[in-house]
């Protein structure tokens, strides 16, 4: 699954560059490029697979003793990583997302939180990205499952840059982490980001009438869009990157709720018990009193064939969509004059 | 403390196990007492563990897969000044204290919390993994129930024990016979556990599980393959008044306490 790495830059010493270079690879294969990199300088780095490497991994190549495929045994992939990591590896383990957070969950529940284990689970195949292979593929619950957990830190970076950027971040956290990735899509950012810090959501644009909070390949760009269009119709847009749903930047959550006059959730994973239910838990009791509409998956599996896009507009997750529903959503003087130059069809 | 004999510290350790199915909450009784001479066997013989540094990077590991034995690993612990068994009795189960009734990582001794079966082969066979990775002798000996070997997980884990050829891990089945809800062959039989074992690419030895001799013979025999031995044992074994009942739950009250410590040699005060 993994092609070829082109042109010389390092990709531990200069990133920006090493992606340059390498511009059709998906964030989950610049994962697999960046863990193994990173694991030349940490010998406790170690990667579990349970049938799902795809073939070709580039830390399988360069630590083949480090790689270890334990076939199809999800769950207890999950055990052996817990026990693994009590030896004093830094134990990551990939699937899919909707194998790692449910069909594994009790695993990850009693070894990984309960006893703290320092066990990384990266899973792709988050939200709807497994698209037409249908719901035993999509992982529309896992954010929910995985921030109930005590202890648990959750990640959800917006391009392969970040990812790269928070895998650096999580191999030196000593602590159970979910590290949640989609499939195919190759994220770039346009304009430059503020540096990533865990725990530390980031401004990617200021503005005052509506604040979109947003996590993941899917819900930042879809929100950016959002935000483009909006400024086009005179709405003012602030977008926060929520990389790190758990531990929620709430700092930055009540900032934004006192600039803007209404807050927008954008995340491709169910509307209940995401980033949504963690941001209206956090309005709620730091008493914000600001509105919060959730958008994201709706509260439903999707057994409809086609591709990751057309999928996510069924579910109203592209930047037209948004904005619009935004627009509706505003406090009443703006949205009359707005919503018809917006109106599709 | 050396010489004590093991049939000896099996008592002592029983007598500790009836005092925890005395205290308010009682106590996993029957699976405890069937688990002591394998407890026994490991931690007074056969592992490499020292109570004054329970967490040294080189030991060996026991993982009770049977977590709801805690009575019965907490008692042996204390045994072998691990924890204090004075204070094991006055606080298991009690409000603020570490000695909760499935086994808790909090207590010395204990590398992983357990309760929820078919979870310590996984974990035993990620330890092995990753002691071999890291070139260290610890070996892993990991006791599950024979009704928990019901658990898909435990079947899972086994095999990838055997494709790596973890000759570091020991699997002991403590084959009591019971379960939560009654005898384990007329709920999901395990006959043939050992046949099974063998199959699954275990080097597989059936003893009498109450048979100290027999125990440490199984468990220091050598092996290039993981190993599996089926403990053949009473539900509530070395206690005559349980005899034939066995049972998986008791709270005791004060009359039962004192019969039983009687029938384990001491004389109640």
């Amino acid at each position: 699954m993994t092609a070829p790495v082109q042109g010389g830059a390092d990709l531990a010493v200069a990133p920006e560059a090493w992606l340059g270079e390498n511009p059709t690879l998906s964030n989950r294969q610049v994962f697999r490029h960046a863990l193994a990199r990173f694991a030349d300088e940490d010998p406790r780095v170690v990667l579990l697979e349970a049938d799902l490497a795809g073939g070709g991994d580039p830390f399988e190549a360069r630590h083949p003793g480090r790689f270890i495929n334990l076939g199809i045994c999800e769950a207890t992939m999950l055990d052996v990583a817990c026990g693994m990591a009590a030896t004093g590896q830094v134990v990551f383990a990939h699937t899919f997302a909707a194998f790692g957070a449910m069909r594994a969950c009790e695993q990850v529940r009693l070894g990984m939180a309960y006893g703290r284990a320092n066990v990384k689970l990266v899973c792709d195949y988050g939200g709807l990205s497994g698209a037409f292979f249908g719901p035993t593929h999509h992982a529309i619950e896992d954010l929910a499952i995985l921030r109930a957990m005590p202890g648990m830190t959750v990640v959800s970076p917006a391009d392969a840059l970040e990812t790269v950027q928070a895998l650096r971040a999580l191999i030196d956290l000593d602590g159970p982490v979910y590290l949640r990735l989609g499939r195919n899509r190759v994220s770039r950012r346009e304009t430059s980001w503020p540096a990533f810090e865990l725990g530390r959501a980031m401004c990617l644009r200021e503005g005052d009438d509506v604040g979109l909070i947003a996590h993941g390949d899917v819900g930042v760009a879809v929100a950016l869009e959002a935000a483009g269009r909006l400024e086009a119709q005179g709405v003012s847009a602030r977008v926060m990157n929520m990389h790190t749903l758990k531990p929620l930047d709430e700092a930055a959550l009540q900032e934004t709720a006192e600039r803007t006059k209404l807050l927008v959730t954008v995340e491709e994973h169910s509307v209940l018990g995401g980033l949504g239910g963690a941001v209206c838990e956090s309005v709620c009791s730091l008493g914000l009193g600001v509105r919060v509409v959730r958008t994201g998956i709706q509260d439903r599996y999707d057994a409809t064939a086609g591709s990751h896009e057309e999928l996510l507009q069924r579910h109203g997750l592209d930047g037209a969509a948004l904005a619009e529903r935004i627009l509706h959503a505003l406090p009443r003087p703006r949205r009359a004059a707005l919503v018809p130059a917006l109106r599709r069809g | 403390m050396a010489l004590v004999p093991l049939e000896e510290r099996a008592r002592r350790i029983r007598r500790t196990i009836v005092r925890l199915a005395a205290s308010p909450t009682g106590c996993h009784l029957g699976g405890s007492l069937s688990v002591v001479e394998v407890l026994v066997a490991l931690l007074g013989r056969v592992m490499k563990v020292d109570p004054k540094e329970p967490r040294a990077e080189v030991r060996d590991h026991l993982i009770l897969s049977k977590g709801h034995a805690a009575a019965g690993l907490y008692a042996a612990l204390a045994e072998f000044g691990f924890i204090d068994a004075e204070e094991l009795v006055r606080r298991y189960n009690a409000k603020g204290s570490d000695f909760t009734g499935h086994v808790s990582a909090k207590v010395p001794g204990v590398d992983f919390p357990t309760g929820s079966l078919g979870h310590g082969v996984g974990l035993g066979v990620g330890l092995s993994l990753g002691h071999r990775l890291r070139q260290r002798p610890n070996r892993v000996y990991v006791v599950c129930g024979d009704g928990e070997m019901g658990e898909g997980s435990n079947w899972e884990a086994l095999q990838v024990a055997a494709h790596h050829r973890l000759a570091n891990l020991t699997v002991i089945v403590d084959r009591n016979g019971g379960q939560n809800d009654g005898p384990t062959e007329s709920i999901l039989s395990q006959k043939a556990l050992g046949e099974r074992l063998r199959a699954f690419g275990l080097q597989t030895a059936e003893v009498d599980g109450h048979d100290l001799d027999a125990l440490c013979a199984a468990l220091e025999s050598p092996s290039e393959a993981p190993r599996a031995i089926v403990a053949n044992t009473q539900k509530g074994a070395g206690v005559p008044m349980l005899r034939g009942k066995g049972p998986h739950y008791a709270v005791f009250s004060a009359d039962h306490l004192r019969r039983a410590l009687a029938s384990l040699g001491e004389v109640a005060p």
